[in-house]
């Protein structure tokens, strides 16, 4: 075992046979494991816990139910906020903001595109509100300059020429599923155990204390058994659930927020309304797309959402109102996600603080809710100084200090950086060629589709994966990986998948786009009347 | 401006408005056929969908509501439409093979089978009876063809790949044009032995006459032969599209190809001529009648914004199914979406209704309840609309 951990450590089940970069963790059959701490969820926070607890050599395993990402992190608008959208709402939210901030630019290079961000002042928007901005932007340390609007407009030339004036905050772009993949990467790296496509379906519990987790194994349907002395519930919108499941409660407020994605990259950098936070007031570039959000409606159920076709008009006016091209442009996906957010008194839930809390159940397990993505870093830190103070050791937060593990495989920014061989495209929109996707499945035991898109950004592009999905299955199933028949079924999946995140944004050419992609599953291929 | 005149204009260079300007000009009547771009027959499996959702396509296309397009050319305007399209082909030197009365069967990539109507000759052995043995021959490297799908779905099957030195459909299909090339290639199927009774690849043999190319490979194994549709870019689809094109430049058919309609110049009920952008000097088109084959929303002859859907020519009135959230169902393989009903509605005669305009005829895609997709009947309801216009503007010329 490695010699880092300390006595805690209680070893790992002998049956273990590796566990692959990304985790698929591979074992004889099923059975009991031992470890010192479980999380639950693979969103930013579950990871950045579990690297923090690698760092202070505490044994553990993370148990995700999809790939990393699955929830509120994959769905999220990819902001990392410099606190300025805080500022004036929520002082202590924009003061932890900007201090990640200039972490995560540090730590996490590859994940995190340091684009700068604009806050943009519209005709009739106050100019009260701007005064407060610039000043509680100042107290909280958030550098702002103010820019006259033709300065602005040489920064983006896609800007609203009627804009007022436009203040430059340090706002970033951040690839949330690279920044989980690297976290998770730490973890493994120094011995912990992370299984995606693992559900907890119950929590162990002798004489009232949770003692571990039971899993399915999405793949083969066996349900293995976790033991733990700490069970971390890092579950966001799921968190009363599991909270629930051992025996106690996570009271939050759920809030929808659906966003959509126009198939240019509109804007260099991140623009902000200037105004009261309000639906429709964020547009982030990506790689080559640019995302515009959000909305916020309070739900119940974290698995029954849908994006409304109403979101997509009201997100798409306002994002037309700071870049004109938004009303033109195609957008090629909505997308709806759930912020779990604290739970409060008032029925607004913008208003609702984006602050994190820790609960600690006293019967064995920690729930950490709310937060955000730009704070999962304090979050876990947070989180995991709870954790070490139960067990009585003394371990310091290393994890601001630390650049990421793995980023130097990786590729960074740009799209065309990721270009290799023209010949072999499989994805056109995303130049992803076939030894990248043969690479995932072969060295990385992909099985999912959905894993592959995540790894390489296949089908992430303006045809949403409706060319490229086909021959990337292929591939699969030529390599053996799947049989035809599998195949087939997990392309029907897809496509079934893939119509719901765009029927929402269906009109120009984004319909236009869709017919083609019908003619050819439904007419060419026929898949229609075999279903 | 200069300005050209003719008795008929054609707008829109799909199947339907090659169809319509062919029968008018078999008639004698001077014909243009403006397009702005190659139309999505190109995309094709080159196989002519009548009524592939039901077996019996005539007995499906009485079962139609009476508003639909082929409701409205009847029964006999069809077979008659049909026919005509197979003697065009065979003038054109890419002969098609089917009985308008009965659907057939083609093998798709991915090992389902489908229904279609009329077949190029060069697919006219996919319908096969079960049981028989089948060879897949496919190409090293080639995109969206994948061999396993098709005989993991027959039991019995088997594949060979050969190395044409390109992956491209376009490529391969090229090479194929090459008597050496197809001599090597040839030989290399000989080596094989292959046991089979029947011999599948995908679409490529040769750009201009694969029926020939297959004959030759046909008679050097002693196996019947037959190609599979790919995905787009479609060889047959291509081929097709030329083959038409030909027919029409030898009838002395005027084409305006790459040319877009911009505007149109309209006197009281009449439209006098239309305007085309070109890299000069804007090109005036004079007709006495027009057709309008713009085609659905891939061609662009339709496009939708977010309330409402729009004609682009002419700006006539168009059927919408709903608003927004009615047009597409949330079942991606349901078919039936709303918005397939959308689209221009036309009377008996093929004027468009409520356009106040006279001499404007329309057919083709663009076309009110036509549900192509879940009917699948594409080229089909292209060329029997197509034709049917055209007789009706042939009327109102003479
Ligand atoms: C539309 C939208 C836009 C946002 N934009 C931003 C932004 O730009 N910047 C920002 O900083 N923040 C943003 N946020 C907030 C941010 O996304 C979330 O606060 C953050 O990602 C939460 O991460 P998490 O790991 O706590 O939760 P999640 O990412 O939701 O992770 C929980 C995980 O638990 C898993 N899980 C649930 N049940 C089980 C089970 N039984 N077994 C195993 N696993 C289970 C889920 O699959 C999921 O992966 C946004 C949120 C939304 C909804
Ligand atoms: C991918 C795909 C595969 C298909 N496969 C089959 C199949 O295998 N079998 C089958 O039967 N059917 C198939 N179909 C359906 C079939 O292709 C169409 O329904 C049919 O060919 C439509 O013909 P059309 O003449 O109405 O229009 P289109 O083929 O759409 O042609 C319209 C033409 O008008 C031109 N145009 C548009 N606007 C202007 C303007 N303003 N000025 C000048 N020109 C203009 C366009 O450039 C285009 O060339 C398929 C459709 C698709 C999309």
């Amino acid at each position: 075992m490695d010699r880092q951990y300390n006595d805690l450590t209680v070893r790992v089940s002998l049956y273990m046979v590796v566990t692959f970069f990304h985790g698929i963790f591979h074992e004889e059959s099923g059975y009991m494991i031992k470890t010192d701490v479980v999380i639950i969820g693979g969103g930013a926070t579950g990871c950045g816990i579990a690297r923090d607890l690698a760092l202070r050599g505490v044994h553990h395993y993370l148990v995700e139910k999809g790939d990393f990402a699955n929830g509120a992190t994959g769905a999220c608008h990819g902001l990392l906020h410099s606190g300025a959208r805080y500022a004036v709402t929520d002082p202590e939210a924009a003061r932890e903001c900007i201090s990640e901030n200039a972490i995560l630019r540090r730590i996490a290079r590859k994940c995190v595109e340091t684009t700068g961000g604009l806050f943009v002042r519209l005709p009739g928007d106050s100019k009260r509100y701007r005064d407060t901005f610039l000043n509680n932007c100042e107290e909280a340390g958030i550098s702002t300059e103010v820019l006259s609007a033709s300065r602005a407009i040489d920064l983006v030339p896609e800007l609203n020429p009627s804009i007022e004036e436009a203040v430059v905050v340090p706002d970033c772009s951040i690839d949330p599923f690279r920044l989980c993949m690297l976290n998770a990467f730490t973890s493994r790296h120094k011995g912990g155990g992370i299984l995606i496509h693992h559900k907890v379906i119950d929590i162990v519990k002798e004489r009232g204390r949770c003692t571990g987790v039971k899993v399915l194994d999405r793949f083969t349907s066996q349900i293995k058994e976790i033991r733990a002395k700490i069970v971390i519930n890092a579950a966001g919108a799921w968190g009363d659930t599991l909270a629930r499941m051992g025996g106690s409660d996570a009271p939050m407020t759920l809030s929808k927020g659906s966003l959509i994605i126009s198939n240019h990259r509109l804007t260099n950098m991140v623009i902000n309304r200037l105004r009261a936070p309000s639906d429709g007031d964020i547009i982030v570039p990506n790689e080559a797309v640019c995302l515009a959000g959000t909305t916020s409606i309070p739900v119940d159920d974290p698995d029954a959402i849908e994006v409304d076709p109403r979101e997509v008009d009201l997100v798409a006016t306002q994002a037309e109102q700071m870049l004109p091209r938004f009303g033109t442009t195609r957008l090629i996906r909505a997308y709806t996600g759930v912020r779990p957010l604290l739970k409060a008194e008032t029925s607004d839930s913008r208003s609702i603080s984006r602050g994190f809390r820790i609960i600690d159940h006293k019967n064995g397990m920690f729930s950490i809710l709310g937060g955000k993505l730009s704070t999962y870093r304090l979050m876990a830190e947070k989180t995991v100084d709870a954790v070490v103070k139960e067990f009585g050791i003394k371990a310091h937060c290393k994890t601001a200090d630390i650049p990421l593990d793995g980023q130097d495989e990786l590729s960074g920014y740009p799209l065309s950086k990721r270009l290799k061989s023209i010949d072999n495209i499989v994805c056109e929109c995303e130049l992803v060629d076939r030894a990248q996707v043969e690479n995932a499945i072969n060295s990385l035991g992909i099985q999912y589709i959905g894993d592959i898109q995540h790894r390489t950004r296949l089908g992430m592009g303006p045809c949403q994966g409706g060319f490229c999905t086909y021959r990337a299955l292929g591939i699969m199933q030529e390599t053996g990986r799947l049989t035809p028949d599998e195949s087939i079924e997990i392309l029907k999946q897809f496509l079934q998948r893939r119509f719901r995140g765009i029927r929402p944004a269906l009109w120009g050419d984004q319909l236009r786009e869709e017919q083609l992609v019908e003619s050819i599953y439904l007419g060419i291929l026929n898949m229609g009347q075999q279903a | 401006m200069s300005a050209y005149e003719y008795d008929a204009v054609v707008i829109g260079g799909g199947v339907s408005g090659i169809m319509a300007s062919l029968t008018l000009a078999s008639g004698g009547f001077k014909t243009a056929l403006i397009s702005r771009g190659d139309p999505v027959c190109c995309l094709s499996t080159g196989c002519i969908d009548v009524f592939s959702h039901s077996d019996e396509p005539l007995g499906g296309i009485r079962a139609l509501l009476p508003d639909h397009p082929y409701s409205l050319v009847g029964e006999k305007g069809i077979v008659d439409a049909l026919c005509f399209f197979l003697e065009i082909m065979d003038e054109a030197g890419l002969p098609y093979e089917g009985d308008p009365g009965r659907n057939r069967k083609i093998l798709t990539p991915i090992g389902s089978t489908k229904n279609t109507c009329l077949v190029p000759q060069t697919m006219a052995h996919a319908d096969m009876s079960p049981g028989e043995y089948l060879h897949v021959i496919s190409f090293q490297g080639i995109k969206d063809f994948f061999p396993s799908y098709i005989t993991s779905r027959h039991r019995n099957s088997t594949y060979s790949v050969y190395d044409a030195g390109v992956p491209t459909t376009l490529g391969i299909a090229a090479r194929f044009d090459d008597a050496s090339f197809l001599d090597a290639f040839i030989t290399w199927l000989r080596g094989l032995e292959i046991p089979h009774d029947r011999v599948a690849l995908p679409a490529v043999l040769g750009t201009i006459d694969p029926a020939s190319v297959m004959e030759k490979i046909s008679q050097a194994i002693g196996r019947k032969i037959f190609e599979i549709p790919t995905l787009p870019p479609s060889i047959p689809g291509l081929r097709l599209f030329r083959a038409m094109k030909r027919v029409m430049q030898k009838r002395g058919i005027h084409l305006y190809w790459g040319k877009d309609v911009t505007s149109v110049e309209r006197q009281g009920r009449t439209v006098e001529a239309v305007t085309l952008a070109t890299t000069g000097r804007a090109k005036r088109v004079q007709g006495r009648v027009f057709v309008l084959a713009t085609g659905s929303f891939v061609s662009g002859g339709l496009f939708a914004g977010r309330e409402s859907v729009r004609e682009s020519v002419f700006d006539l009135p168009v059927t919408v199914p709903g608003e927004r959230k009615d047009w597409f169902n949330t079942d991606f393989f349901s078919g039936g979406h709303g918005i397939e009903r959308a689209g221009v509605r036309v009377d008996r005669a093929f004027r468009p209704v409520e356009s106040m305009i006279d001499n404007l005829f329309a057919c083709g895609s663009i076309l009110a309840e036509c549900e192509i997709m879940s009917l699948q009947c594409g080229h089909g309801l292209a060329i029997a609309t197509g034709v049917a216009a055209a007789k009706s503007c042939a009327q109102e010329l003479s």
